[in-house]
């Protein structure tokens, strides 16, 4: 048999790696990069938070848009970057195992064979849906859990272009259930972005700074309302402000957070404290922390630029739970899921509550689960349970679930040549992959 | 508000009858406020939302230069593959990129946040429809913001 590469073509991260391996190779930004320093566009090398380069204004380009491939030239600059330089595999002599979102249009679909098989000239194709993959990967992770025994899951994926809820049954997705949000990490992002120019600084080209932000500050808040009035507070009592100090270009050419201890904070407020105990808890830290503040007070000096984050921490998140605060015409998370489940057979209702699974970058927010249990719960009948499990790496759970079916006999049964490519054609070929 | 004239003791906020004609039309229509709120949500999606203006038309460019140009396939957005797989003929029961959309909120209430400082906001800005928390915050907005019917 020959060798599978697996890829995972996202919006935000290509996840790409050999078939049957745990882990992907390669985990690049699906994107080329253009620096203040140069003119032409460049590949990313690794992961921009850990690339040393200075990123600073770097403008972006991505061949996808909305979760769908829509510059297939693009796409295929970087993926010859990522099969000749990187992964260092022959397509002629390997089979692809790629992921595509669902409903994928007939004319994205024909520039995605031709991509393929005309261009890089794999031997053969295998297209999967990412829900299905994560279905996959989880029965396989829990042989005796009621996801495996049931044969059905609800995936619920937060990524980079958009956020939907997708029932899953023997392996299949109900295409007839899923429901999506158009919102995902990208337009999050964006809107951190907008809130920051407006209120401190202008970041509206640093798009991978805000990024960065975005991942190591915001968080999602179990009471908005309560939450809104701790940060109205001043001064130390003021448990969400934080500091995040913009990369200079000559000490540093990262962004950080001045006082990750700080940052940590909002942690201290569980569901269940009232505003007092709270407080205490709040005291308590502060005490520990006076040495240090007046010392950092002291410490500030203008010419560093940085600004301060307050409510937008948790209201950036926020979105995905409530779109129509922002003036979007859509219904949160938790009604998505529970119109995603109601669109299914009232058999199922009861095992696809109970079987949850959360994936997708945008679920890495602290407090997302508990968020959304508490949204979840009164909207679900009583009589159901309600169990949310989450991946232990959800950027990576689709690809593992690739590498686990790549692995598998039925892949063989699957896959698509290239000579049948060339002889039925793009739209005949499609039809092999139940989509 | 017209039988407000036959109680004239009580004191009524004239404010209604203050409208700019430009305002009366726009909120008649609603057609400028949806208008910008969409082109908002559209800038969510954009990739270089500042950069994308600069990179264009640095050198002028020859004639030969322009037809190649155009005769490679320039990259068409996702709106305008979709607009063109013409999803709406499906018969209704067909599951497609269209149907599968969440769909509009069961309960029609909207939380809002000031526009200036992100707080929960009581007032809306009588020319452009934002919202502001306090009369510091509709001060900032009027002299950052405040749209005024541009559209």
């Amino acid at each position: 048999m020959s060798n599978v590469v697996v890829l995972d073509n996202g919006g935000g991260f290509i996840k790409a790696g050999q078939g049957g391996e745990r882990n992907p190779a390669v985990v690049i930004p699906n994107c080329l990069y253009r620096p203040l320093t140069s003119k032409k566009f460049l590949h990313p090398t690794a992961t921009f938070s850990s690339s040393p380069d200075d990123l600073t204004s770097a403008a972006i380009r991505r061949p996808i848009d909305r979760g769908y491939l829509i510059n297939p030239d693009l796409q295929r600059d970087i993926w010859s970057h990522l099969f000749t330089s990187l992964l260092h595999v022959t397509p002629s002599s390997s089979s692809l195992l790629l992921t595509e979102p669902l409903f994928s249009l007939p004319s994205i679909q024909r520039s995605t064979d031709e991509l393929v098989f005309e261009d890089f000239g794999f031997s053969s194709l295998v297209v999967a849906d990412s829900p299905s993959l994560v279905h996959l990967y989880e029965t396989s992770c829990r042989p005796c859990g009621l996801v495996s025994e049931a044969q059905c899951s609800l995936v619920v994926d937060c990524g980079f272009s958009f956020t939907q809820a997708a029932p899953v049954f023997q392996n299949i997705t109900l295409n007839y259930g899923v429901k999506r949000i158009d919102l995902g990490g990208k337009a999050l992002t964006n809107y951190l972005k907008e809130l920051v120019s407006y209120r401190a600084i202008n970041v509206m080209d640093e798009t991978l700074l805000m990024d960065d932000v975005k991942e190591k500050l915001c968080f999602v808040s179990l009471d908005v309302e309560r939450d809104l009035q701790f940060a109205r507070k001043h001064g130390k009592d003021n448990l969400f402000r934080c500091t995040y100090v913009l990369p200079d270009g000559v000490t540093h050419t990262k962004g950080y957070v001045k006082d990750p201890e700080a940052a940590k904070r909002h942690l201290a407020l569980t569901d269940g404290t009232s505003p007092s105990e709270a407080i205490e808890t709040k005291n308590e830290t502060d005490q520990l922390g006076v040495m240090d503040k007046t010392a950092e007070r002291k410490r500030v000096d203008l010419t560093k630029n940085e600004f301060d984050l307050t409510n937008e921490r948790f209201l950036v998140p926020e979105m995905i739970f409530q779109p129509a605060d922002l003036g979007m015409n859509e219904a949160g998370l938790a009604e998505c899921i529970v119109r995603a489940v109601n669109a299914c057979h009232p058999y199922l209702h009861p095992v696809l509550y109970q079987s949850i699974i959360l994936t997708g970058g945008s679920t890495l927010f602290p407090r997302f689960v508990e968020r959304l249990e508490k949204d979840l719960r009164p909207l679900v009948p009583d009589d159901y349970q309600v169990n949310i499990t989450t991946q232990e790496d959800p950027i990576l759970g689709v690809w593992r679930g690739g590498s686990l079916l790549a692995s598998s006999p039925d892949y063989e049964l699957m896959r698509v040549t290239k000579a049948e490519y060339e002889e039925l054609g793009s739209a005949r070929c499609r039809r092999r992959f139940f989509r | 508000m017209d039988d407000d004239n036959s109680n004239a003791l009580r004191r009524m906020s004239t404010r209604t009858r203050k409208v700019a004609p430009k305002m009366a039309a726009a909120l008649g229509s609603s057609d400028n406020r949806s208008q910008a709120a969409l082109a908002r949500l559209e800038a969510l999606e954009n990739d270089n939302a500042g950069i994308e203006a600069r990179s264009k038309g640095t050198k002028r460019k020859t004639r030969q230069a322009k037809a190649l140009e155009n005769a490679r396939k320039a990259p068409r957005s996702f709106l305008e593959l979709l607009h063109e797989a013409n999803l709406e003929s499906l018969p209704p029961h067909v599951p497609s990129y269209l149907r599968a959309a969440v769909g509009p909120p069961s309960s029609t209430s909207r939380r809002h946040f000031c526009s200036v400082c992100g707080f929960s906001a009581k007032y809306t800005c009588v020319t452009c429809g934002m919202r502001f928390c306090s009369c510091r915050c509709q001060n900032i907005h009027n002299d950052t913001r405040c749209m005024k019917f541009v559209a």
